[in-house]
């Protein structure tokens, strides 16, 4: 068996082509939809944010008080805040697109975005497990 | 990849270690091959398979010596300890390889807690199946870089599938992008790096 073969080189252009393809269909798909964001602890939706530019302001779950999340002015939510050793949920930065979503998982907390009307019938329907709170 | 055919699985690793190791005349104590000879192989394969998950945990520490990479999705990263995993698939047995990767898990759970446990063992299982999968369908048509990729992103997204379980439904075309690319990378990266420690794989064969 070979390390690599020229093969390779195809399949990896499927691949990252696939991808891309995905990407460019998902965006098309969610882009300039008015969104809210789902605060969940554990699988419990706790909070609904409507994500509109404008004001800033941070907010926590009262379960999980070290963790803060903050609103930016152009409606986009991240985390600013967490104890965790990680810190993967900060690196996640900016979420503004319906199916983003970060999560805290040693602390619990997530964050999901969806459209402020919920999915329809006609978006892409992926979604793994329940669809949480809808 | 002929071990992956036929014969009781649980022996092929180290019928095939004593069989090369015959052939290369290293083996040469007679009293290994004569009545102790199961007892030899067993010893032999836990041995080998111990080393090789001693060689894993070496390998994540090693990675988590790092700074994280930049990545907008819980549990992207190269996973080098995988690549102890894909050296016992390819030139061991499935069995130990499945064994080295629960236990991978195991320590995960141990020393990360719950959570990152079944993570662990989901994206480990689900690579691990991937890539024997591949390998099974393809033979020696597939390099090393292609199963490695394969399994990248299987492992990718066996974590990706365990978390949407158990926190809440994540949206999947919104990630299926970066788990595809990012599981590129990382199988490369693994493939190449796989290539260049074989030698030292070697040398634990006592």
């Amino acid at each position: 068996m070979k390390l690599f073969k020229k093969t390779d080189i195809l399949i990896i252009a499927l691949i990252i082509a696939a991808a891309a393809a995905i990407w460019y269909y998902y965006s098309n798909a969610v882009s300039g939809r008015p969104v809210k964001a789902e605060i969940y602890y554990y699988s419990d939706l706790v909070g609904t944010v409507e994500l509109v530019p404008g004001t800033e302001r941070t907010i926590s779950v009262p379960q999980e008080e070290d963790v803060v999340l903050k609103i930016d002015t152009d409606g986009s939510i991240r985390f600013i805040q967490s104890d965790c050793p990680d810190k993967i949920c900060i690196r996640t930065g900016r979420l503004r697109l319906a199916g983003q979503s970060a999560a805290c998982l040693p602390n619990g907390v997530i964050v999901k975005i969806v459209p402020a009307d919920g999915w329809k019938e006609s978006d892409p329907d992926i979604v793994i497990g329940s669809r949480g709170g809808q | 990849m002929s071990k992956a055919n036929g014969g009781p699985l649980a022996w092929n690793g180290s019928d095939r270690i004593l069989a090369e190791k015959k052939s290369n005349g290293i083996l040469n104590d007679p009293a290994s091959l004569d009545g102790t000879r199961d007892e030899s192989r067993r010893t032999r394969k836990l041995v080998l398979s111990g080393m090789i998950f001693a060689l894993a945990l070496v390998l994540s520490i090693v990675e988590n010596a790092f700074p994280p990479l930049p990545m907008p999705v819980p549990g992207v990263k190269f996973g080098l300890s995988n690549i102890a995993v894909m050296y016992a698939l390819f030139f061991l047995s499935k069995g130990q390889a499945y064994s080295i990767a629960v236990l991978k898990s195991l320590f995960v759970f141990m020393t990360r807690g719950l959570i990152a446990g079944i993570l662990s063992l989901s994206g480990g299982i689900l690579s691990l199946t991937v890539m024997l999968l591949v390998m099974v369908l393809f033979r020696d048509k597939a390099s090393y870089t292609a199963i490695s990729i394969s399994g990248a992103i299987a492992h990718n997204t066996g974590q990706f599938i365990a978390v949407s379980f158990i926190y809440t439904g994540m949206y999947l075309w919104a990630y299926l992008p970066v788990l595809l690319v990012s599981g590129v990378i990382a199988g490369i990266v693994t493939a190449v790096l796989l290539r260049f420690i074989i030698p030292a794989f070697e040398r634990l064969r006592l």
